[in-house]
């Protein structure tokens, strides 16, 4: 293996000794040209505002006819010259970049570019870089997986540092195809964007959730004969040693002729409490009739956040279990999440009853994935026109809550026609990171968008790569991507020794007398139903 | 006429010198090596030639590392990309055989050097390149399915490289002369050099008999892959029809697909037997595969289903990463979905795969041209059967491109009637084929529909009075209907033999056709996951 790698660093070293070697010179042309016009560059870097600590923007000029380009980034009595050749890649010096940044805090950097064509050289209209005074947490984890659907192979959670170009694996699975061995892994998630508590699934061979606290990685079973299937979309509580999980049962159906290519639903779910000192689990909410899914934790601890699902009338009463996810899936499109929140006492752990936030449904809408601020302020979450899994849904945009003011809106500027899903908050509250489809539709990748102060996003731009053609040629998508503001320090290799080594402890079921417990009923986010309208409903059917 | 004679001196001179020339010819030596190579270049070229290009389509290699860490991350990286680089050259048989043939040749000359081989053993030295043809020909499709391509020049590449290295030890050390790669080597006895050929030419029939006896559907299938990339139709049915009585499900698709591209499937799908015999073929797992990855993608593609193809492709390749012939289907489906930038996306990798421009050129040309996409002939025929409403691959039975159409209730053209017609035949479901018939009352439907017509008429009488031109089927089904009187008692044990007298002939089908008794090979055990058989 070590030869191997050696292998890969020559070829890389040779290829950067030839890329290096050939670096065109920096240099504003003395002759130029105005040209009223806008350049194309890739990624769209364009009038954007970027944190002080992030990496290069190295991007691509497209100019079919030019053959060389230069680009001047002026700031405040500082300059920057990056330059291309026909191949268009301008990549920038990090210490420069990294100078011109720092120098410009909550400053415009203007950028000039200058394309030789044919005739000369041209100066399209310039545009401008606005840096922010706040940083970003430093860190992005992310799963990286082929957008395919039922099934993977080689894929594994990383790492990038933003304010460099440096990738490296939290855990990647077995490379080669083994029967044994083959397993998938979901889910990541740290406390409060700190990664000293951070988990995962493993599912297949394996499996298991991996809990990795004080450095040290261990792996429970959290599936119990009272919990329809395993813990899924994790929420670490701030203050107390607890994890509120959503276990689903979960089905994906195939599109035949559609714009979007699958559907994913839950036929059930409910929410766990999982309290990781002592290994014990029990129900939130657990009901037969409503969807719960996506809990989030209030930064305060005292408020569970979460989305919930009425279907009751949707299912024909005479439909046996065994067949509703196959009457779901007829109705996906009525299938509409509302956001709603649950009281919490830390102390006493015990919750309250829950309520309507967003009601949704009644916009014929859908909410799904909502994140709270770090200030408490803000819930950000993805709406729909149906369903919980937005990441396949164009329809789905980015919008907020103003929980001071009681307002939602769409973040405009930021959301594209395509989808625009699952987020993460950095932990200033002043810059979250996305996953959108918007570059080709299909391959998710992490934007960036800042969020100032007075609630409102502004522009979002890809994660910028050294290479930016890598955004096009990587056949993978980010997955779940997560801000924090240290670095996993638990190695590849401890993580699997924990998850090739250990079965699992099973968490022990302790059921708690405050949840939510009713197997005939609702909790209040399914639309009111009229029995008999139902039934005659369903036998026209 | 005069009468040639000779005088006995004469006589003796001839006959003396037909006796040195038969002992001179068999004392002549032939170069071995020389032959050898030729012998293996023509195995490689023209015997196997389409196995191998099939081969490179099912692998990719492109010089940028990133794109290829699913490869280099895999043990012996390295060897399998450069094994995979070797593979590019097939797209070119007769370039990609040279090279291959030079490798075994090669390592046949070194491997006689490096192990002093003495004459009488000297044909030792070409059992490693024989093992190699004789494996890579038992594999069949397995050099390719699911499989490490760069394994198919890797492991002659190693065992080149380690005989080179050993070959310089050997000559820096003891400094033994190199044996003759080109000439006659001078220390065998012509008796010994014309064994060596006898052993070799024997080996290299008796490895080209077993595959075909044992594999003889891998280079035929793969012929078939090859012409259906090309858009070759006409090549397909021929080839296909010349094969009639071999039986595989990846040969009847591409043959269905030549037929739908050239409006003949109502015509001429029973031209080949329909009975799917048992193949050699092992998925990821080593456990044995229906095969369906073979034909999926594309099946679903020109059968209309585009969404379906994507996916289908998308699935394979999470599985075995990238590889030209996925990327080019998902280039055409993304194409007809005018999703241009995941069109652009994957042209953006094919195009860094050599020899792959004339493709590239031809279909980054209709990038944001939605004119072109739809007057390409190949995808304005699919248009015509895609599907009308959106619904879920679930709610149909497997493979999709014909589950969808035993269901088709709503076409969008008369093809997809004719497609959605033909599955009811093929699944012999006669209630849904006369339930789709109503809009080709009155006119004369196609061979085969009006020969499922006359059958449903049993069941049906005078249902074939609202078609015209049936009429003159009558008197061929009655004595077909006759014919084959003696044989309706064991119909799986008769269907070969009878398959060349009603070959083409949907009643001879219906009857004797697609029964699972009457594979070839079939063990009783089910190792399709296919819905419709």
């Amino acid at each position: 293996m070590k030869l191997l790698t050696l292998s890969k660093y020559i070829i890389s070293l040779c290829i950067l000794v030839v890329v290096v070697g050939c670096k065109p010179k920096a240099e504003v042309p003395v002759q130029f040209v105005e040209a009223d016009i806008e350049v194309n560059i890739y990624p769209d870097y364009k009038d954007i505002v970027v944190p002080p600590n992030i990496a290069p923007l190295n991007f691509i000029v497209r100019d079919s006819i030019a053959t060389a380009y230069v680009v001047q980034f002026t700031g405040k009595g500082q300059e920057l010259l990056a330059a291309a050749d026909d191949d268009a890649v301008i990549r920038i010096d990090t210490a420069e970049w990294r100078s011109l940044l720092m120098g410009n805090k909550g400053n415009d950097v203007s950028v000039d570019i200058y394309a030789k064509r044919p005739n000369g050289w041209i100066h399209y209209k310039p545009y401008k870089i606005s840096i922010a005074e706040e940083p970003i947490d430093a860190f992005l984890s992310y799963r990286l997986i082929e957008p395919g659907y039922e099934l993977y192979r080689q894929l594994g959670i990383y790492q990038r540092n933003l304010t460099t170009f440096e990738e490296k694996p939290i855990y990647e699975n077995n490379r080669e195809y083994d029967d044994n061995n083959n397993h998938c892994i979901n889910c990541h998630n740290y406390r409060m964007g700190s990664t000293e508590s951070m988990l995962f699934h493993v599912r297949s061979n394996h499996g298991g959730t991996i809990i990795v606290q004080n450095g040290k990685a261990h792996k429970i079973q959290l599936k119990d004969s009272t919990i329809i299937a395993s813990g899924v979309y994790p929420s670490w509580h701030p203050t107390v040693n607890l994890v509120a999980f959503s276990t689903n049962k979960t089905g994906q159906a195939f599109h035949l002729y559609h714009p979007e290519k699958v559907e994913v639903l839950d036929a059930q779910s409910d929410l766990l409490l999982y309290d990781v000192t002592n290994n014990e689990v029990g129900h939130i909410i657990r009901t037969s009739d409503d969807l719960e899914t996506f809990p989030c934790w209030s930064p305060d601890g005292r408020t569970l956040y979460y989305c919930s699902a009425g279907v009751k009338h949707l299912i024909n009463p005479i439909v046996p279990d065994s067949l509703i996810s196959q009457h779901l899936i007829l109705k996906y499109d009525s299938i509409r999440y509302n956001l709603m929140s649950i009281p919490f006492d830390p102390e006493s752990r015990s919750f309250g009853t829950p309520k309507v936030v967003i009601n949704a449904a009644e916009e014929e809408k859908s909410i799904s994935v909502p994140r709270v601020s770090p200030d408490g302020r803000y819930v950000l979450y993805t709406k729909g026109d149906y369903g919980q899994f937005h990441i396949w849904h164009k329809s789905s945009d980015l919008w907020v809550m103003d929980l001071e003011k009681d307002t939602c809106y769409a973040l405009a500027e930021s959301n594209s026609p395509d989808v625009d899903s699952f987020h993460s908050w950095s932990s200033n509250g002043r810059w979250f990171v996305f996953s959108s489809r918007r570059m080709d539709g299909n391959y998710t990748r992490p934007y960036i968008a800042y969020f100032d102060k007075q609630g409102r996003a502004h522009k979002a731009f890809v994660l910028p790569q050294e290479d930016p053609e890598w955004n096009i040629l990587l056949l993978k998508s980010y997955n779940v991507p997560e801000l924090s503001k240290d670095a996993v320090l638990i190695s590849p290799k401890e993580l699997h020794q924990c998850i090739y080594e250990t079965e699992g402890e099973q968490a022990a079921y302790k059921a708690n007398p405050t949840a939510i417990v009713n197997l005939d009923g609702t909790t209040g986010a399914s639309p009111k139903v009229d029995a008999e309208e139902v039934l005659s409903d369903g036998l026209k059917q | 006429m005069k009468q040639r004679t000779s005088s006995p001196k004469q006589k003796q001179v001839n006959i003396s010198s037909s006796a040195s020339t038969r002992e001179s010819f068999l004392n002549r030596r032939i170069p071995i090596l020389p032959v050898f190579f030729l012998l293996t270049w023509l195995w490689a070229a023209w015997y196997y030639g389409t196995v191998f290009y099939i081969s490179r389509e099912y692998s990719i290699w492109v010089a940028d590392v990133r794109i290829m860490d699913f490869v280099l991350n895999q043990s012996y990286g390295i060897l399998r990309y450069i094994g995979r680089a070797m593979l590019q050259l097939y797209k070119y048989p007769w370039l990609g055989g040279l090279l291959l043939a030079l490798m075994l040749t090669a390592g046949s000359w070194l491997a006689g050097y490096c192990m002093r081989l003495r004459p009488s053993w000297r044909i030792l030295q070409y059992l490693p390149a024989l093992s190699y043809i004789a494996v890579v020909t038992y594999h069949g499709f397995d050099i390719f399915f699911e499989a490490w391509t760069g394994l198919i020049f890797g492991i002659p590449f190693v065992v080149l490289t380690v005989l080179c290295i050993w070959a310089i030890i050997i000559r820096s050390f003891s400094r033994k002369p190199a044996p003759t790669f080109v000439g006659i080597p001078t220390d065998e006895t012509p008796r010994q050099n014309r064994l060596q050929l006898a052993i070799i030419a024997v080996c290299l029939m008796a490895i080209i008999g077993f595959d075909m006896w044992q594999r003889p559907y891998v280079r035929v299938v793969c012929k078939l892959l090859d012409m259906e990339y090309k858009q070759d139709w006409s090549g397909i049915q021929k080839l296909a029809r010349s094969n009639s009585k071999m039986s595989n499900r990846p040969m009847a698709c591409a043959y269905a697909i030549a037929l739908v591209q050239t409006g003949q499937i109502a015509e001429r799908m029973y031209d080949i037997r329909l009975d799917y015999d048992s193949l050699h073929i092992h998925g990821m797992d080593w456990t044995h595969n229906n095969a369906s990855p073979l034909y999926l993608p594309e099946g679903n593609y020109y059968g209309g289903f585009i969404e379906s193809s994507l996916r289908a492709s998308m699935e394979q390749m999470v599985m075995t990463g990238p590889t030209i012939r996925l990327l080019k289907i998902m280039i055409k489906c993304a194409l007809m979905r005018e999703e241009w930038e995941l069109a652009e996306k994957y042209l953006s990798i094919l195009r860094r795969v050599p020899f792959e421009g004339t493709f590239c050129k031809k279909y980054g040309a209709m990038m944001r041209r939605t004119d072109l996409v739809n007057s390409d002939p190949e995808m304005a025929m699919i248009r015509l059967t895609e599907p009308l409403h959106d619904s879920f691959e679930s709610q149909y039975q497997q493979p999709l491109f014909m589950g969808y159409n035993l269901a088709l209730v709503e076409g969008r053209s008369r093809n997809a009637l004719i497609n959605s017609l033909c599955v009811c035949l093929y699944t012999k479901l006669m209630p849904q084929f006369l339930e789709r018939l109503e809009p080709l009352v009155g006119t004369t439907p196609p061979g085969i529909i009006m020969d499922g017509i006359l059958l449903a008429e049993n069941k049906n009488p005078g249902i074939s009075q609202h078609f015209t031109g049936i009429n003159f089927r009558q008197p061929q089904f009655q004595s077909f209907l006759q014919n084959i009187q003696p044989y309706m008692s064991d119909r799986p044990g008769h269907a070969y033999e009878l398959f060349p007298k009603y070959k083409g002939y949907y009643p001879y089908y219906y009857f004797f056709g697609n029964l699972k008794a009457t594979k070839k090979g079939y063990t009783g055990i089910t190792t399709s996951n296919s819905g419709v058989n």
